[in-house]
């Protein structure tokens, strides 16, 4: 009966709620199908971030660094709160339907608390997963100073994403349950291409 | 001292419910309840996101109030109250030449 013993209970109980929620509402595909495009965006974006500073000559780290945090950040916020707009607006109207239906107030009922929980983690997993996939990207960058040669983290902050992109594709393969290194190449082939057409845009400094 | 407050023994209700939670979750948070022997939940009804449930508790002791508000907790709104018995006993309904 003392806190020590309440606390896994609680835990237990809230991963239970989670669980009987996602049955109500349904949360688990859309957040897995934000998951994989939000990330797949903030590699991408990170790519295009670094080919940018590359070709436009920027040898500094902690440039790089500035501006690729403050991207991460933009599209962070970008997808948490498109999400949490877009989101809320159908499950609110989905609600309302229902509420209409059944002649009844749900809001405070376990369907209302679902569709809440539903607005939230979506949201949670639209922001967090373009922020951290970007961040990944960054990472050779942090370590500049142990590198020594900015030529190398730009190569290394490159190799990441590209490694980062046939994960996210064998992701998506597992999902389809189709094969991993055949989505992990479709992704990889994506960031190549941005890659290549910034090389090859005809734009000088 | 509760058997001489006329405990509530049977209880059937009419309740329109949206179809998630489902009647598997619900019969079984009924039934989890104290003073509740069984539970019976019956759709004769059914639409697109919502169906008509009859349901059927039995117990030694039931508690209206508690059944009541899982019910509406899980998305249910209780349309009517078909049947009650109460007491030491069960007792039920008897057919008269007038039925």
């Amino acid at each position: 009966m003392g806190n020590s013993d309440d606390r896994p209970g609680r835990f237990t109980q809230s991963i239970n709620n989670i669980r009987e929620y996602e049955r109500i509402a349904g949360f688990l595909q859309i957040a897995r199908r934000a998951l994989a495009n939000n990330a797949f965006d903030g590699v991408l974006t990170m790519i295009g971030v670094l080919m940018g500073n590359y070709l436009g000559g920027v040898d500094r780290a902690s440039t790089v660094i500035r501006i690729g945090i403050a991207t991460s950040v933009s599209i962070g916020i970008s997808g948490l709160w498109g999400a949490y707009l877009a989101e809320s607006a159908e499950r609110k109207r989905d609600l309302t339907e229902l509420e209409r239906i059944a002649l009844t107030d749900l809001s405070k009922t376990k369907i209302g608390r679902a569709s809440r929980v539903a607005v939230v983690i979506v949201s949670l997993v639209d922001g967090t997963s373009p922020l951290v996939s970007s961040l990944i990207v960054l990472i050779p960058f942090f370590f500049a100073s142990l590198i020594g040669n900015i030529m190398i983290s730009y190569v290394l902050s490159l190799i990441v994403a590209l490694i980062s992109l046939f994960g996210l594709g064998m992701f998506l393969g597992h999902i389809s349950g189709r094969s991993l290194v055949g989505y992990g190449l479709r992704t990889i082939v994506a960031g190549i291409v941005a890659i290549m057409i910034n090389v090859l845009l005809p734009l000088e400094p | 001292m509760k058997e001489t407050m006329g405990n509530l023994r049977r209880l059937v209700l009419d309740v329109l419910k949206p179809l998630d939670p489902s009647i598997v979750e619900l019969v079984q948070l009924l039934a989890d309840l104290e003073g509740v022997d069984g539970v019976n939940i019956s759709i004769y009804e059914i639409d697109r996101r919502v169906e008509n449930a009859k349901v059927t508790i039995e117990g030694h002791d039931l508690r209206y109030d508690e059944i009541a508000s899982v019910i509406e907790e899980n998305g249910g709104a209780i349309h009517s109250i078909d049947e009650v018995a109460a007491g030491r006993v069960l007792i039920e309904d008897v057919i008269t030449p007038q039925d």
